[in-house]
């Protein structure tokens, strides 16, 4: 550790002992390098923390060494002209789309409480909420990559230019890999424009199945930002308790907003309401911030959209459905015993898998995680090229050893 | 030519195949030697022509028993030379793979065989108001397999994203004959995006043979703009003007003096003899906002210099103009016995420095050389003009080729923006990736190819070997 300096090592403290025993520091990828070089020599377990958003809840044991990013926060360039951003990874998503609105422009991926969640880890750990339906995720935006491999290698992916096929596509190799094939340090995205306007439609509905029908229906008539049906549990934050609410993001000029308010109206039958700029934006920020990584145990279903509805279906437990996306987080509120929980996710699998789909586990409280399988398992031909993938990017097995899909 | 394949080895796939799926006699192999990328010809020993996913899964396993390497074919309108047989005797091609298996509107999917036509695939749906976004300007001829090969843009991806944004699953067919099943049909993945490492890969994986892609609602509207501009330099700037703007267009196309003339004199669209440059401007979206919108394209394109801005009044006068712009390519073919084009691109706001360096090395090569590019994107295509029967006139035109990549990775730009690296571009990989970058990849490859049989010699120059490729590897007189 001698190359960092002291101050950029010690031990772990609070929430980051769940991810690691002890933790550096340092202020760039040269110093990454020399770190990953000692610890496949010493055969080191390590990983990056981010903002120990994603880690701590899936991890079941800590790996020795937590590389935070912390000092690695800047953005190096930011070309509104282009519509491009070059960030280092420790970065926040919230920071990051503070500067960019200075310009008028976000990267529109909008991850539960962004001002905790770096850029790193929304590229590693998948994260995405509302604005998937219309923008995309992460996957979609990201047009460049730095990242440190093993032996130390620098290496980069892709480019400055939103429109690039040269090479091989590392940026989607290393995105939702979850820190096992190396340490991502520098992100480089497309942003967009922020609307000029933006409005909500919220339509409350006693059962989930006349929810689920309104959603399709304005699914059917509008380009929607997003679209969500939340359960009665989370529906009180929008003043629709006890029922299912349907949430309608929708952007554009005067004249579109005016449109759609009065279409959505109409399709939910004079039975919804809209909310207009502040008030808008108050509920979509409710609505991202939900929070399943806090719950003692939590999923995320992906389905087929249509089957959605069925597959949620006497769920017992409160969950945000992205309606356009076949996307949606659940999240019980009672703890659970091992057993019971084993059961519930055991249920829950064979429910997605019903429908042509899979689940991952969000998180799990400390004492049920180590019996849980988080990572629903691919097909036998997937999962052995992802077991050669791993052994070629981490031959000595040290980037967030044993965390992964498959045991990788 | 006499095949270098072993004859018991030719029964054997001829019988996998059937004798209507194999093609062995030189001039009808003839065909095959090149895609669009004609600089280059080599013709493969043998031509399979599969029906089936089992077909590709034991022609490859008896590939893989002999060590023999296979180079993988969709409709061979890729524009890289990724279709050209380097050191694989073998081509399979998935034109006869070709059906739409499923539509489902319900979840705006549709299931196809890799060798499916894209524009096939937007005329089965289009009757219930959807659309498959990619649209690359060979979309009534090229086909899914070869778009998710080359990461295939096209027009419209300004907006709405490019091959890899709308591939959902692949069926993949190793180079040892395993078939695998990735991603599927549902958004989220299960373990490491392994669709996304294929999407792109040139055929270097293996033999794509499905695929499952996403479908996208049609728009309300349309409104379609031929803005006529004075030069190349005020089209560029009313481009970073409207793209600044916060409008997202969806489209935004230039195309210079020497392309407007070759296209005018073969569809007749009354382009403005005198113009330095048109851009053809896309909005689409809801009815209700197009007013606003459009109104404030007018007023950009006006204040960066415009001439005049006209609305296509009807559908056939926006399928005129983009009949006009997506064939450009082939009305070129009027001006110049042969032609090349390039796909690198720059930040968007270098178009007007980068557009400069093209005038250049027309002069310094003495070539004429066109521009129709996907401005909005910044994704060039300057078509450079050449006459292979005249000495030298070939390794002009790459060398002018070569100039102007060089100068796009200089400005921060790309080698490439839909075209690919294929045969073309593999010299110039290293101006763009150092050689950990470029092992990185290989390590990459090897998980999917670990003893680099598919599609050989593509995309990743070998450590230590000549990465200047200084002439064509063979000419062919056509």
């Amino acid at each position: 550790m001698a190359l960092l300096g002291v101050d950029r090592v010690r031990e772990a403290a609070s929430l980051e002992r769940r991810a690691a025993a002890f933790v550096v520091e340092p202020r760039n990828a040269d110093e990454i390098a020399e770190l990953i070089r000692m610890c496949e020599a010493e055969g080191i377990a390590l990983a990056a923390l981010g903002a120990m958003r994603s880690l701590t809840q899936i991890r079941r044991a800590p790996v020795a060494l937590g590389i935070s990013l912390r000092r690695m926060n800047r953005i190096i360039a930011h070309e509104p002209d282009d519509l491009t951003v070059i960030a280092e990874a420790g970065i926040s998503v919230g920071a990051l789309n503070a500067e960019l609105a200075k310009s008028r422009q976000r990267l529109p991926v909008d991850p539960c409480q962004p001002d905790v969640t770096t850029v790193g880890a929304l590229v590693a750990a998948a994260h995405a909420g509302p604005l998937r339906f219309s923008e995309g995720t992460a996957r979609d935006l990201l047009i460049g990559i730095d990242f440190v491999g093993h032996g130390g290698r620098v290496i980069h992916g892709g480019g400055r230019v939103v429109k690039n096929v040269a090479g091989y596509d590392l940026m989607k190799v290393m995105g939702g890999s979850f820190g096992t094939l190396g340490i991502i340090t520098t992100a480089i995205f497309k942003v967009r424009p922020i609307p000029a306007h933006y409005a909500v439609a919220l339509v409350p509905h006693k059962r989930a199945d006349d929810a689920f029908e309104c959603a399709a229906r304005l699914l059917e008539a509008l380009p929607l930002s997003h679209l969500e049906v939340v359960s009665p549990g989370f529906a009180a934050r929008f003043g629709a308790a006890g029922q299912f609410a349907v949430i309608a993001g929708f952007s554009g000029n005067p004249e579109e907003i005016g449109y759609q308010a009065k279409k959505s109206l109409e399709l939910a039958s004079g039975r919804g309401e809209i909310f207009n700029e502040r008030q808008a934006e108050a509920h979509y920020a409710a609505l991202r911030d939900l929070d399943f990584a806090a719950g003692p145990l939590s999923a995320r279903f992906a389905v087929m959209p249509a089957e959605l509805p069925a597959t949620l279906d006497a769920i017992a437990g409160d969950y945000c459905a992205h309606a356009g996306n076949g996307v949606a987080e659940v999240a019980l509120r009672a703890a659970q015993s091992l057993d019971s929980a084993q059961q519930v996710v055991a249920e829950w699998r064979e429910r997605a898998h019903r429908t042509r789909g899979h689940l991952r586990l969000l998180a799990a409280s400390e004492p049920i995680r180590g019996g849980l399988e988080f990572f629903h398992a691919p097909s036998d031909g997937a999962l052995k090229l992802m077991r050669r993938l791993k052994q070629a990017f981490d031959p000595a097995g040290i980037f967030n050893a044993n965390c992964f899909v498959g045991g990788l | 030519m006499a095949s270098s394949i072993d004859p018991k080895l030719v029964e054997e796939l001829a019988a996998i195949v059937g004798v209507e799926g194999i093609v062995s006699r030189a001039s009808e192999l003839k065909v095959y030697e090149c895609d669009g990328w004609t600089v280059e010809k080599s013709a493969p020993d043998i031509l399979l022509l599969p029906r089936s996913v089992e077909q590709v899964s034991r022609v490859l396993r008896a590939l893989d028993r002999k060590g023999i390497a296979f180079v993988p074919r969709g409709a061979g309108t890729g524009l890289s030379g990724g279709a050209l047989p380097l050191n694989a005797p073998v081509m399979i091609c998935t034109s006869r793979m070709n059906k739409i298996l499923t539509i489902d509107y319900a979840n705006r999917r549709v299931e196809v065989e890799s060798g499916a036509v894209n524009l096939h695939v937007t005329n089965a749906v289009k009757a219930k108001g959807f659309f498959y976004a990619p649209d690359p300007s060979s979309q009534m001829a090229c086909t899914i397999g070869g778009n998710i090969a080359e990461n295939s843009g096209g027009p419209h991806t300004l907006k709405y994203g490019v091959t890899t944004n709308h591939v959902l699953g692949v069926e993949l067919v190793l180079p040892d004959g395993e078939v695998v099943e990735l991603g599927g049909a549902v958004e989220e993945r299960c373990g490491y995006d392994l669709v996304g490492a294929v999407v792109g890969s040139e055929g270097t994986y293996g033999v794509v043979t499905r695929a499952t892609l996403r479908l996208m609602r049609e728009p309300e509207g349309h409104r379609t703009f031929l803005a006529t501009f004075p030069d190349v330099e005020s089209a560029t700037r009313a481009v970073s003007r409207i793209i600044a703007s916060g409008i997202v267009p969806g489209a935004i196309e230039m195309m210079d003096k020497l392309i407007l003339r070759a296209v005018d004199d073969a569809f007749h669209v009354g382009f403005d003899q005198a113009a330095g440059a048109v851009l053809i401007i896309e909005l689409d979206g809801m009815e209700v906002g197009f007013a606003e919108c459009s109104s404030r394209v007018i007023e950009m394109a006006r204040a960066a210099g415009a001439k005049d801005v006209k609305l296509a009044r009807d559908e056939a006068e926006r399928q005129l103009l983009w009949k006009a712009r997506k064939r450009a390519f082939g009305a070129v073919g009027r001006l110049a016995p042969n032609y090349c084009t390039q796909d690198g691109v720059v930040p968007r706001t270098r178009l007007p420095d980068i557009l400069r360096v093209i005038s250049q090395v027309s002069e310094r090569y003495q070539l004429s050389i066109g521009n129709v590019f996907h401005a909005g994107d910044g994704n060039l295509h300057p078509i450079i003009l050449y006459d292979e029967r005249e000495a030298g006139q070939v390794e002009r035109a790459l060398g002018a080729g070569r100039d102007i990549l060089k100068a796009c990775v200089e400005m921060g730009g790309s080698l490439t923006g839909e075209h690919g690296i294929g045969a073309e571009k593999i010299g110039e990989m290293p101006l763009m990736f150092s050689p950990d970058d470029l092992a990185a990849m290989m390590e990459l490859r090897h998980v999917f190819d670990p003893k680099e049989r598919a599609n050989p010699g593509k995309i990743i120059p070998r450590p230590g070997a000549c990465v200047e490729v200084a002439a064509p590897r063979r000419q062919v007189p056509i």
